[in-house]
C-alpha cells in the first residue's frame, strides 16, 4: 500500500511474553469502582488487557457495557487515558488516534515514543455495527493499533438483545422462547475472527482469546501490540446478566466454552494458524471435547432447550470439528477432485 | 385528596421481575378502588446490573392531576412504604446513579413503614439500618431473599406475601380485598392467595424510635455541577497504584515487568466516588494460613479488589468487593476462601490486618463465620445453577414459610 504522506517508522514497546500467572504484572490500569455486574468477565478482560499493555497506552471504547458501566457522572475506573467513541466506530477511532499520535510526533509537538493504541468494542459494536470500520482499520497497515472485541454474545448493556454473535437458541429479550415457538434465535454465531483474517491477509496478527486463561490472554495482547500494524483480538466473555448464571461461574464457563469446542482458541500470526491451550489438545486428539451440555445446561438462557435441541447443538459443533476444512475455524474447502 | 407512594428497593437484574410484579399489582389493586396510579422504575438505574441496588415505585392518587404532580420528579422525595426485598441492603444502598450511600429508610415518611423480607430478627436488622430523626415502623416478612434473573419469574410467593403485608401496614393505599382481587386477576389463585392472606394476618410490626439504629455516617461525595466541569467533559483519571498501604513501589518497580512472583507489594488506587460494596450480599472470608499464593483470586477478580501484601498474600478490599464469588470459585485450596452472608459483618475492615495482628483471634472469628454460613445457608440462591434450580428453590421456600396451611 502506498500513501502520499509517509508515516514515521513506528517503534513498539518492549512487552515481553509471560510464562505463567506469576509473571503477570502487578500494575493496574483499570481499577475498582466501575458499575459492571457482579462477576463481569468483560471488566476482567479490560483489566487484563491494560495490565498487559502497561501505562503508556491510550484506550478508546465504543458504546456498550464497558463504556456505560464505567463512566457515569464524572467518574472513571481508568488509570490510563480513555475516550468514548460511537457504537460502530472503534475501527475509525483507533486509526484516527494512531494517526493523530504519529502526526503530532512527526511535527515535533509530542515526544517520540511508542504509545499503545487499543480500541475496544462489544459484539454489538464490533461483530454487528462496527464491522466495516474495523475492516477499514485493518487495511491501514501504516499504524500500530489493536482492536479488541469483547464478546458477551448479546447487546447486554441495554438488557440482552440478540446480536450477530448470539448463539443459536439462546433466550434474550429479542428471542424469548414461547409455547408455540421454542427457538427464537435461528442464526448461528457469526465467525468473526476467521472472516477478518481471510479478508485482510496483510494483517500480521488476529487471535481469539478468553479471560479465563490469564497468561495466554496477556501474551496475546502483548503480541498484538508489538508485532506492528493493525491487529484484532476477539474474546469470549461469559456474562452473568445475559447468560443467566450465578456470577461465581464466570471463570468456569469461559473454560467450558473452550473445552466443549464451542469456542476455539487460536492466533493467526503472519498467515500461520497456531491453536492454543485446550483447543490445540482437542485438535490433536490428545483430549476429547466435553459434551456441549456441560456448558449449555449451566446457563439459564438455554434452560428451554430440549434433548433434541441439545443434540442439534452438539451435531453442529461436531460438524465444525470433523467436516470443516480447518476444524472449528474455516467452514468451506476446495472442491473435491473426481 | 391524597397520594400514597411506595418504593421497592431490589437487587438489579436478580430481582427485577419481582419488583415489577409488586409495583404493578399495587396499581391494579388501586384501580379496584377507583384510584389512579403508575408503576415505574427509577430512570438512573437503567440499564440495571446484577446485584447493584435499584428502585421501582408505585404512586397512587385520587385524581390524575395529583398523580402527575408526583410523577414529575426523578425519585419520590418521600414514600409511605419502603419495601426492601434483600435484607443485606439494610446497610444502605449505593445505586449506580447515586454517588454515596443512601440509607434504606431515607425516603420513608415519619410514621411510614419499612417492609423487609428477612429471616433475621427486627433487632438484628435495626442494628444495620441507619438511624432517623423521626419514628417509623419496621415490618418483617419472614422469607429468604428471592433471587432469580432478568427473564425469570421465580414463583416462591415472595411477591404476594409482600403485597399482603402492604395491605396490612397501609390500608389507605389499598384494602386487602382489593389486593386479593388484583392477584386473582393476574391468575394467582389458590395457594398464592392463601399466602398473601396469611402474611397479612400474621404480620408483626415493630415501632422504631427516632435515633434508634446504626450511628454510621453514610458516605457521600460532592458532585461537580455542570459549571464546574472541565472543558470537553474531561474527567481526571485515577492515579496510578502505590505500594501496599500507600508505601513506595521501590526503585526497581517496572509496570511492565514487576509481577506477583517478586517481592513487589501493590495497592491499586481506586475510584474515589463509587465504592460498589452495597452491591454485595456475600463477602469472601480468607484463610491466610492455607493460602498457597497461587495468585488466582487476585488475577481473576473483575473488580481489582485484591491488594498484594508485602508477604505475598492477597487482601480483598471490602469497599471495592461486590461479592461475585469468582475468587471462591477459582481458589484451588478447599475452604481457603468462603463466601459468607453480608449480614454477619458490621464493618469493612481488612482481614489481612486482623490476621497479621492476632492470628488466634482471626481464626476464631473466621471459623465461627464459616460455621454459621454452613448451617444457615446450605444452598446458595444466587441465580441459575442447573436445570430446575429456580423450581426447586421456589418449592423449598414455599414449604419453609408454612403460609400455605
Amino acid at each position: 500500500m502506498t500513501t502520499m504522506t509517509q508515516a514515521p517508522p513506528q517503534t513498539v514497546q518492549d512487552l515481553p511474553q509471560v510464562r505463567g500467572v506469576k509473571q503477570i504484572p502487578v500494575f493496574e490500569g483499570f481499577t475498582s469502582g466501575h458499575r459492571t455486574c457482579q462477576g463481569c468477565e468483560s471488566a476482567l478482560v479490560m483489566r487484563l488487557m491494560i495490565k498487559a499493555a502497561g501505562p503508556r497506552t491510550i484506550v478508546v471504547g465504543s458504546t456498550g457495557c464497558m463504556y456505560v458501566a464505567n463512566t457515569t457522572y464524572y467518574s472513571t475506573p481508568w488509570v490510563v487515558p480513555w475516550m468514548h467513541t460511537q457504537l460502530g466506530s472503534s475501527g475509525s477511532a483507533a486509526t484516527g488516534t494512531a494517526a493523530g499520535l504519529a502526526s503530532l510526533m512527526r511535527k515535533g509537538k509530542m515526544q517520540e515514543e511508542p504509545i499503545n493504541v487499543i480500541a475496544f468494542c462489544g459484539d454489538g459494536g464490533g461483530v454487528d455495527m462496527g464491522l466495516s470500520a474495523i475492516s477499514a482499520a485493518l487495511q491501514h497497515d501504516e499504524y500500530n493499533l489493536l482492536i479488541l472485541c469483547y464478546d458477551n454474545e448479546s447487546y447486554a448493556n441495554t438488557d440482552i438483545q440478540v446480536s450477530g454473535s448470539s448463539p443459536w437458541g439462546a433466550n434474550s429479550t429479542f428471542s424469548p422462547p414461547g409455547k408455540v415457538h421454542r427457538i427464537m434465535n435461528h442464526r448461528w454465531k457469526k465467525n468473526t475472527a476467521p472472516m477478518l483474517a481471510a479478508g485482510h491477509p496483510d494483517v500480521r496478527y488476529i487471535a481469539t482469546a478468553c479471560g479465563s486463561y490469564g497468561p495466554d490472554f496477556t501474551n496475546k495482547i502483548r503480541r498484538a501490540l508489538t508485532i506492528g500494524g493493525p491487529t484484532f483480538i476477539h474474546s469470549i466473555d461469559p456474562c452473568p446478566k445475559g447468560w443467566d448464571y450465578d456470577p461465581k461461574y464466570s471463570h468456569e464457563l469461559g473454560m467450558l466454552a473452550v473445552e466443549t469446542g464451542i469456542w476455539v482458541q487460536y492466533e493467526i500470526v503472519d498467515g500461520e494458524l497456531i491453536l492454543n491451550g485446550p483447543s490445540r489438545a482437542i485438535a490433536r486428539g490428545i483430549r476429547p471435547r466435553k459434551p456441549v451440555t456441560e456448558y449449555l445446561q449451566r446457563q439459564g438462557r438455554f434452560a428451554h432447550l430440549t434433548e433434541e435441541d441439545l443434540k442439534f447443538f452438539q451435531e453442529k459443533i461436531d460438524e465444525s470439528w470433523e467436516k470443516w476444512w480447518i476444524p472449528g475455524i474455516v467452514p468451506f474447502g476446495p472442491q473435491e477432485e473426481g | 385528596m391524597s397520594t400514597v407512594a411506595v418504593e421497592v428497593v431490589y437487587r438489579g437484574i436478580f430481582q427485577k421481575t419481582l419488583a415489577r410484579n409488586i409495583v404493578r399489582t399495587i396499581v391494579f389493586a388501586a384501580r379496584k378502588e377507583g384510584k389512579i396510579g403508575t408503576a415505574f422504575g427509577r430512570y438512573g438505574d437503567s440499564p440495571e446490573r446484577n446485584g447493584i441496588p435499584a428502585k421501582q415505585f408505585a404512586i397512587v392518587s385520587d385524581s390524575p392531576e395529583e398523580l402527575e404532580e408526583n410523577l414529575a420528579v426523578y425519585e419520590a422525595r418521600e414514600v409511605d412504604v419502603t419495601i426492601n426485598v434483600d435484607d443485606t441492603m439494610c446497610k444502605g444502598i449505593e445505586s449506580w446513579a447515586w454517588y454515596g450511600l443512601q440509607p434504606i429508610n431515607a425516603l420513608t415518611k415519619p410514621g411510614g413503614t419499612l417492609i423487609v423480607t428477612s429471616r433475621q430478627t427486627a433487632d438484628a436488622l435495626i442494628e444495620d439500618i441507619h438511624q432517623k430523626d423521626s419514628a417509623y415502623n419496621l415490618a418483617i416478612v419472614p422469607a429468604s431473599t428471592s433471587f432469580s434473573g432478568l427473564w425469570v419469574y421465580k414463583d416462591d410467593h415472595t411477591d404476594v406475601r409482600i403485597l399482603g403485608a402492604l395491605a396490612r401496614v397501609c390500608p389507605e393505599l389499598v384494602r386487602l380485598d382489593s389486593m386479593l382481587a388484583a392477584l386473582e386477576d393476574q391468575g394467582w389463585g389458590g395457594l398464592k392467595l392463601t399466602s398473601a392472606r396469611n402474611t397479612h394476618d400474621r404480620l408483626a410490626t415493630r415501632p422504631v424510635e427516632p435515633g434508634e439504629g446504626s450511628e454510621d455516617e453514610p458516605f457521600s461525595f460532592d458532585l461537580p455541577g455542570w459549571k464546574s466541569m472541565e472543558e470537553g467533559l474531561v474527567i481526571k483519571g485515577v492515579e496510578g497504584g502505590t505500594g501496599f498501604r500507600g508505601g513506595s513501589l521501590g526503585e526497581g518497580y517496572d509496570p511492565i515487568k514487576s509481577n506477583a512472583s517478586g517481592d513487589t507489594s501493590y495497592e491499586p488506587t481506586r475510584n474515589a466516588v463509587f465504592k460498589k460494596f452495597s452491591t454485595r450480599s456475600m463477602r469472601p472470608v480468607i484463610n491466610f494460613d492455607t493460602c498457597i499464593k497461587c495468585t488466582l483470586c487476585w488475577l481473576q477478580c473483575p473488580d481489582t479488589c485484591f491488594d498484594v501484601t508485602p508477604d505475598g498474600l492477597y487482601d480483598a478490599n471490602m469497599e471495592a468487593c461486590c461479592g461475585c464469588a469468582v475468587c471462591e470459585a477459582v481458589c484451588p485450596v478447599a475452604d481457603c476462601i468462603t463466601m459468607v452472608n453480608e449480614s454477619e459483618f458490621n464493618d469493612n475492615n481488612s482481614q489481612w490486618e486482623h490476621w497479621t495482628k492476632d492470628k488466634d483471634s482471626y481464626h476464631k472469628w473466621m471459623s465461627e463465620l464459616i460455621q454459621v454460613q454452613k448451617e444457615k445457608d446450605a444452598t446458595r440462591s444466587h441465580g441459575y445453577h442447573s436445570p430446575g434450580t429456580y423450581e426447586a428453590e421456589s418449592e423449598a421456600e414455599v414449604a419453609l414459610t408454612g403460609d400455605d396451611d
